[in-house]
């Protein structure tokens, strides 16, 4: 009996070790063949991964696999693209999993500020300095709404009573404090002059946030722009304010008032892009960057985003650098302000 | 009335050959997604949106809701065979199917179940298209301070939940509390209890849990007892239903099916805490409280017709007003938007044919499950007949993929064994476990909207009782923790007469 | 006095509990009003405590054949501890080495060491399960399991 369970994992052992000796073999091939192509032109060795660092059907998900199926129908990339799901910490699951595969360039994962946010609030230890940006691909904007009888016209009435009355005025938002919905508002009304820490902020995380407008709970709602559309169009809400930098196109959204043409002088963008693991080289990038200029210019690509309501925001590696590191500057201060940070 | 020829060219879309196409298609794979280790109705329409991307969008609304009521159907196969609940949705399943498939009538266990989906599903059904508009404005009242009073009347319920000691029920359930504390806290951003590893940051997942506590923990018995050869063989599949067992399920069915909507209108609450208390609430009303948890007809039908019902009723704040009640109806949601539908107050008026004709093919979904699956039953509860060692390899592995399929990461699977653990332990020394995942539930969300509700009243513990809605829920939570307690101190000084 | 085992039980919750206290006295909570993100984790220890107390002073209500089925025969316990084992390779190996080869082995292997000695229908089932799982999985329903060192 003893015999059989020694056997039995023995054998589990021998075998499983020698499978791991052959995928790490494998892929060390893989990386030094890649290397030695030149630094000029890089292809890629195997079919590539992209890593969703949250479950199913949420933003990042969604790119990565219109991407993956934009690459794949344009015939942009020639290699099977894979989208896994690696859910977990906010997105800090799929980023330790990505910076584990160091010098492979054939995996990626897609992500948004959260990427800036949650190494901020001390929940993650990689932030973006730990990848390689690739490419920027979208862009998405806040939006601050309010019940279609509330009292506030625009955002400067709204900030102006919340200076007087801040214990009067609930926000509500998706995510938690220290996070976007929470950030993007906090960010703004801050320029217009209201002391963060007074914000009094509540966020739901199931769902609940848009009944809590509706019924009186909350009397303000920090979103995402396609999340008010229907009601607005339902007379139930009003937009006051949307986080970017000039009108947004289409039906309903070219009626939203930016916060900038109220005086406000910020803006918010949720961008959202592709990140290969650390130590890429120069031709690997360029490599990248070029197959995601093509798709983000491809009629393809453009449907997707209309169907999405997503906006062109092409940033190649570069630029993309540049950007974060700003946005990471203001957010860290925001954050400061609010006290909230290395939790 | 507008509304009739809009029940017309909905009757139309849902009779036109796409339409039964669809909605037969939808089930079919919802039912074979539910019964998949970790897949549930989330996964089964995220699966379908690419899929659905360039089809009609009313034929692919009639899809996505399929795969959806499917997928809650289907859920509970693993259930009540294994122990091993695929969803959050049938954990109150095992409670009783599992013992009676144990008893070697795993058919007839099935059977109630399907049935009891299908009489779940198509009453809901009916009350969604008569009271569709005028629930969904109660459903809107639901804040925070009325979300902490109803999970306060379903917390009341543990102590029922216990066979044998209630302090031990207590105990299991605060534990149950406990472990849904680690994690971020939604309210503060705080961490809480994680030591460090970013894997326990989003907290816990219900699932590992659940599968931990019933389906491992039930591997550690079956081990000791593998040699037990299943020499029931011959009955496993038999459907037989007698008439005792259609009048015990009847009155459970009426009920739960009314109960289970309401509480799927709920935002927030939906098919889970709707079998929780649908299994409960029938415990307490019953003639004989201690048959449940032992095979009884009443312990699968309750739950079953009303995880089901909830499923329609999650319908009816998505599209009548366009808001999403659940994280699968907000995928819904989602998936709709692609499609170019906007759920929401004007959509009965801007597509009535859409409207009506996903309600009424939600209809002949029903009919369809309920054909596809009863003769399919002898054949899958032939499961059960896979000798021991087999069968317990099996669930192991189906238990571990369950859990991966939800996050991808094997740190889970650790934690699955640890709760395995934990399940064995606490049956060896009597600590029932199914207060401790119901507390697991409610907890989180009975905190998160304690707090959001003192939050926006600026700390005025009043909110609770001032506000009509809430101060009954608290009542009547009340009410169902001292009226047991009477009658049981009535009960003894009269036997001591 | 500490013979009845529900005592046994009540000392180790009150130890858990204690524990868990500990660390709810060192969450940091960064909001002003009454109720922080330590206020629940705080009653929930001290509930924990009150109940385990109560537990400690019940009366032994257990028979002896409730006392006898927590005694495990040193045979089984092998077979548990075995499984367990096998569960941790599993676990180990599954990204590493990939779904399908990991849930034959597994399965085949466990199934055999728990007694089943048809080996060809182990064999057949052991290879059958996990490839019809993964199939469907990862070609019907767009959602890859591991691949591991096998190429598709």
């Amino acid at each position: 009996m003893k015999k059989s369970l020694v056997l039995s994992l023995s054998l589990f052992t021998v075998l499983g070790l020698a499978a791991c000796g052959t995928e790490n073999s494998g892929s060390n091939e893989n990386g030094s063949a890649s290397g030695s192509s030149g630094q000029e032109n890089w292809t890629p060795q195997q079919s590539l991964e992209i890593v969703a660092p949250s479950g199913a059907g949420g933003g990042w998900d969604t790119t990565a696999r219109m991407a993956a199926e934009g690459f794949e129908s344009e015939g942009i990339i020639d290699k099977g693209i894979g989208v896994v799901n690696k859910e977990g910490g906010g997105g800090a699951i799929g980023w330790s999993y990505i910076a584990e595969k160091a010098g492979n360039p054939h995996h990626m994962f897609v992500s948004s500020p959260p990427l800036l946010l949650v190494p901020l609030n001390g929940q993650s230890q990689y932030g973006f300095e730990d990848f390689t940006p690739i490419a920027n691909m979208i862009s998405d904007y806040g939006a601050f709404a309010v019940r279609d009888d509330a009292k506030w016209d625009n955002l400067n009435e709204l900030f102006d009573d919340m200076k007087d009355n801040p214990e009067d005025i609930t926000v509500i938002g998706e995510s938690s404090p220290g996070s976007m919905d929470h950030i993007q508002f906090v960010k703004i009304a801050k320029a217009a002059g209201v002391d963060p820490q007074s914000i009094k902020y509540v966020s739901a995380q199931d769902g609940s946030t848009m009944t809590n407008l509706l019924n009186g709970n909350a009397d303000v709602y920090s979103s995402g722009v396609t999340e008010t559309i229907e009601q607005v169009r339902a007379e139930e809400i009003r937009v006051l304010g949307v986080t970017a930098e000039e009108r947004l196109e289409g039906d309903v959204v070219s009626e939203f008032p930016t916060a900038k043409e109220q005086g406000i002088d910020e803006t918010f963008v949720n961008w959202r892009g592709f990140f290969g693991p650390p130590d890429m080289t120069e031709a690997q990038i360029s490599y990248y960057e070029e197959k995601f200029k093509a798709l983000s210019e491809s009629e393809h690509w453009a449907d997707t985003r209309e169907k999405f309501a997503w906006n062109e925001m092409y940033m190649d590696s570069g630029e993309y650098t540049q950007f974060l590191k700003e946005e990471k500057e203001s957010m860290q201060q925001l954050l400061n302000e609010l006290n909230i940070s290395g939790g | 009335m507008g509304s009739l020829e809009g029940i017309l060219s909905g009757v139309q879309l849902a009779f036109s050959f796409q339409g039964l196409l669809f909605v037969f298609l939808g089930v079919v794979a919802g039912t074979l997604i539910g019964m998949m280790p970790g897949l549930g109705p989330i996964s089964a329409i995220a699966i379908m949106i690419p899929i659905t991307y360039n089809m009609d969008p009313a034929v692919a609304l009639v899809l996505m809701a399929g795969v959806y009521y499917g997928a809650v159907f289907g859920g509970s196969t693993s259930s009540i065979l294994l122990n091993a609940p695929g969803i959050s949705g049938t954990v109150a399943t095992t409670f009783d199917g599992y013992p009676m498939a144990q008893r070697g009538e795993a058919g007839k266990a099935l059977a109630i179940a399907a049935i009891s989906s299908f009489v779940g599903g198509t009453i809901s059904v009916i009350l969604l298209m008569l009271f569709a508009p005028v629930l969904s404005n109660i459903a809107i009242q639901f804040g925070p301070a009325e979300y902490f009073a109803l999970m306060v009347l379903g917390l009341t319920a543990i102590s029922s939940l216990a066979d044998g000691s209630t302090i031990k029920a207590l105990i299991s359930a605060v534990t149950g509390i406990m472990a849904v504390t680690i994690g971020i806290d939604s309210q503060t951003g705080t961490t809480r209890f994680t030591f460090g590893n970013p894997n326990l940051l989003e907290g816990i997942d219900f699932l590992v849990v659940a599968l931990g506590l019933f389906a491992i923990a039930e591997v550690c018995a079956l081990i000791i007892n593998r040699h037990e050869s299943p020499e029931r063989n011959g009955s496993i599949g038999s459907l037989k239903l007698t008439k005792k067992d259609l009048k015990d399920m009847s009155g459970p069915m009426g009920r739960q099916s009314f109960l289970g909507f309401i509480l799927g209108i709920l935002p927030g609450s939906g098919a889970t805490i709707g079998s929780f208390m649908g299994y409960i609430s029938e415990k307490k009303i019953a003639k004989n409280p201690e048959e449940f948890g032992k095979g009884s007809v009443k312990g699968v039908a309750a739950p079953e017709t009303a995880n089901n019902a909830a499923t329609s009723g999650a319908f009816v704040p998505l599209l009548s007003l366009g808001i999403p009640g659940s994280g699968t109806t907000a995928v819904l949601l989602g998936a709709l938007l692609v499609l170019d539908i906007q759920p929401g107050p004007l959509l009965v008026q801007d597509q009535p044919a859409l409207f009506w004709g996903v309600i009424i093919s939600m209809y002949i979904g029903n009919v369809f499950l309920l054909i596809l699956n009863l003769p399919l039953i002898p054949y899958i509860a032939k499961i059960l007949a896979i000798p021991r060692p087999m069968l317990i390899s099996m669930v192991i592995m189906f238990s571990m993929i369950g859990v991966y399929a939800i996050s991808f990461n094997t740190f889970d699977l650790y934690l699955l064994l640890i709760f395995g653990a934990i399940g064995y332990i606490m049956r060896l020394f009597k600590f029932p476990a199914a207060p401790f995942i119901l507390a697991f539930i409610l907890g989180g969300m009975m905190e998160e909207s304690f707090r959001q509700a003192m939050t926006i009243s600026n700390n005025d513990i009043t909110v609770f009782v001032t506000q009509p809605i809430a101060m009954s829920l608290l009542l009547i939570a009340l009410l169902s923790f001292i009226v047991p307690i009477v009658q049981n101190t009535r009960r003894k000084k009269a036997e001591q007469k | 006095m500490l013979k009845p085992v529900h005592r046994k039980a009540s000392l180790f919750l009150i130890a858990l509990a204690v524990f868990y206290l500990i660390l709810a006295y060192r969450l940091e909570s960064f909001t002003a009003g009454p109720i922080g993100a330590d206020t629940m984790p705080k009653i929930l220890g001290w509930l924990l405590i009150l109940l385990s107390v109560i537990l400690f002073f019940f009366k032994d209500q257990e028979t002896e054949e409730e006392k006898q089925s927590r005694r495990i025969a040193k045979n089984d316990l092998i077979k548990m501890a075995g499984v367990l084992l096998l569960t941790f390779c599993y676990i180990f190996l599954l990204e590493r080495v990939g779904f399908i080869v990991t849930s034959f082995l597994f399965i085949w292997l466990c199934s055999w060491f728990l007694g089943y000695q048809k080996h060809v229908k182990n064999i057949v089932t052991a290879v059958l399960f996990p490839v019809v799982l993964y199939s469907l999985f990862t070609f019907m329903l767009g959602i890859a399991l591991p691949s591991g060192i096998l190429p598709f």
